[in-house]
């Protein structure tokens, strides 16, 4: 579904993502994981379109898309969560979920309906996206209002809104408490389980071990290690990345 | 009649002076007036508030370019007589049409990370289209028709022109339109998620150039329709109205608070009213030093305006 070639992005001097090669498949959760500054973020702001590629090459779906905006990139399939929350506060939690269904299919309607309708037509869709991420109880409130982990989860349910096809999830258990934790696995799994493909950044080491099928290991923009969760978690590398090496202590 | 008169002096409290009745009836007549030409000025702060809310500058060539659309309708309509209200649509359209091209010229192709690029942008936008209304009337103030001018409706001790209460009611059309185009349609939803998180709203979708042209279009609608209202109240259009208008727009844009809209809408009307106010009793020459000094005091005592947005950026 994705596909990553010699993926390379300088900041000045700074290789901030050097030479990755990476593979998302169609319902498989990646888990990218990594030091801090270890370019993990970098990743995914390429892939999202964020900033130009320095070089390297980004196919999706068989098509090369190192080269489009990034609102194309959403309707064709990219979505993506943040680290830090950033959701539009003036709106309510219905409003976030209504102005981000942009995806191909829901762009084939008719213009006039789309941009000047009440959302009559998107409703049943934006309904079914707040009861599975339990807040139909707070459609209403302004997104600026709601509960830390509220406004977590509507992060979520915003970038599913534009029914992803792949889904990129940055860090989004920072701050969550052992139970929100559980339901984000959980949700992540049923999000799976319907074929998505879902590249999962996270620092909750446990969360990674539990949820992803195959993780990948950066380190200074390089790609160190990669492998199913046990593999990765007995690689002499990772091990020094995270732990720094004997001879340099 | 006249002893009644005498008798009838009237106490302002507050303000220590002994007003005659007629005088005091001139006065709030003269304020209601101005109340209602106010209309004009609260679309022209919308249009300055709506482009600073989505993309955090200021458009200095919007009422000139509103002036500019006002023109068009003239020239275009001058060969047949045109009933007033098509003079009106086609000001809304050309306004449309100049908002775009005010974008791609002076937006566009700027670098947006440098502030002062789209400022002078702008002022260059101003002059330019200030130029062309220059050159290609002669800088004539040319007449321009107006809708129940000759239509007063008496109410009291008052009488309400009709000419005004014509632009009134089409500036509240106006606002109201708009107000429910941002707060009840995607594409409204949309400009305001644009302006709240610009990188957010890229990577749910949407489009920020579409949406920025977008608002360039509306305002400048908006704009043209104020443009076609100044010239319908006064009675003329004169290239000299550009200048004036940015400078009211910009106070009303202040006082209102940037990028709140019913700011504009509340400062546009209380300018208009307390422009007739001084004008009334201090005289034409000193009016806009008041106005200018209400403009001060905002910026010292409240410089959020009436209204400060929280900024939603983070």
């Amino acid at each position: 579904m994705l596909e990553l070639h010699r993926l390379t992005k300088h900041f000045g001097g700074v290789r901030a993502v050097d030479g990755v090669d990476l593979i998302v498949n169609p319902g498989e959760v990646l888990g990218l994981i990594g030091p801090n500054g270890s370019g993990k973020s970098t990743t995914v702001n390429l892939i999202c379109g964020l900033f130009p590629l320095t070089s390297g090459l980004i196919m999706f779906k068989g098509e090369d898309i190192s080269a489009l905006p990034p609102h194309e990139r959403v309707t064709r399939g990219i979505a993506r969560t943040f680290q830090n929350i950033r959701l539009f506060g003036q709106l309510t939690v219905w409003q976030n979920l209504w102005v981000a269904q942009n995806s191909a299919e829901q762009r084939r309607q008719n213009p006039v309906r789309r941009w000047f309708g009440g959302g009559g037509s998107a409703r049943e869709d934006i309904g079914r996206t707040l009861e599975f991420f339990d807040l139909a109880h707070k459609r209403d409130e302004l997104a600026g209002n709601l509960a830390f982990g509220e406004q977590r989860r509507l992060e979520f349910a915003r970038a599913f809104a534009a029914k992803p096809v792949l889904l990129l999830l940055d860090e989004p258990a920072a701050g969550m408490n052992a139970e929100e934790i559980d339901q984000l696995d959980a949700r992540i799994r049923t999000l799976r389980d319907t074929g998505m493909a879902i590249l999962l950044i996270e620092h909750h080491v446990e969360l990674v071990m539990s949820v992803a099928d195959r993780i990948a290991v950066l380190n200074f923009g390089q790609k160190i290690a990669e492998g199913s969760p046990a593999e990765v978690q007995n690689n002499p590398l990772v091990r020094e990345a995270y732990l720094g090496t004997a001879t340099a202590a | 009649m006249a002893a009644r008169r005498h008798c009838n002096r009237v106490y302002v409290p507050d303000s220590g002076f002994v007003v005659d009745y007629l005088d005091l009836i001139d006065a709030v007549q003269s304020v209601a007036d101005g109340v209602l030409f106010g209309a004009t000025y609260a679309l022209l702060g919308i249009g300055f508030t709506l482009i600073f809310g989505v993309m955090h500058k200021i458009n200095l060539s919007f009422a000139a370019a509103s002036i500019g659309a006002a023109y068009v309708s003239l020239l275009i309509l001058a060969g047949f007589k045109a009933p007033a209200i098509l003079v009106f649509l086609t000001a809304a359209l050309a306004g449309g049409v100049i908002g775009a091209l005010v974008y791609l010229v002076g937006f566009k192709f700027i670098p947006l990370a440098n502030p002062l690029a789209t400022l002078m942008s702008t002022v260059g936008l101003l002059l330019l289209i200030d130029e062309i209304i220059v050159h290609s009337t002669d800088g004539v103030p040319l007449n321009y028709p107006a809708l129940f001018s000759d239509v007063i409706i008496p109410a009291g001790p008052f009488n309400i022109r009709g000419d005004l209460v014509f632009v009134f009611v089409l500036g509240c059309v106006c606002m109201a339109v708009l107000l429910t185009l941002l707060y009840r349609t995607k594409l409204g939803l949309a400009t305001r998620a644009v302006s709240q998180q610009p990188v957010a709203s890229q990577l749910c979708g949407i489009s920020i150039t579409r949406v920025n042209l977008l608002t360039f279009v509306i305002t400048g609608m908006v704009g043209g329709i104020a443009g076609a209202m100044t010239g319908a109240a006064i009675g003329m259009l004169s290239p000299l109205l550009s200048l004036p208008l940015t400078v009211k727009g910009l106070i009303v844009t202040v006082i209102g608070g940037l990028g709140s809209i019913p700011g504009a809408i509340i400062a546009g009307l209380v300018v208009g009213g307390l422009e007739n106010f001084f004008q009334f009793f201090r005289g034409v020459t000193e009016r806009d030093l008041y106005i200018m000094l209400l403009l001060f005091a905002f910026l010292v005592f409240k410089p959020g305006g009436l209204f400060a947005t929280s900024a939603g950026r983070d």
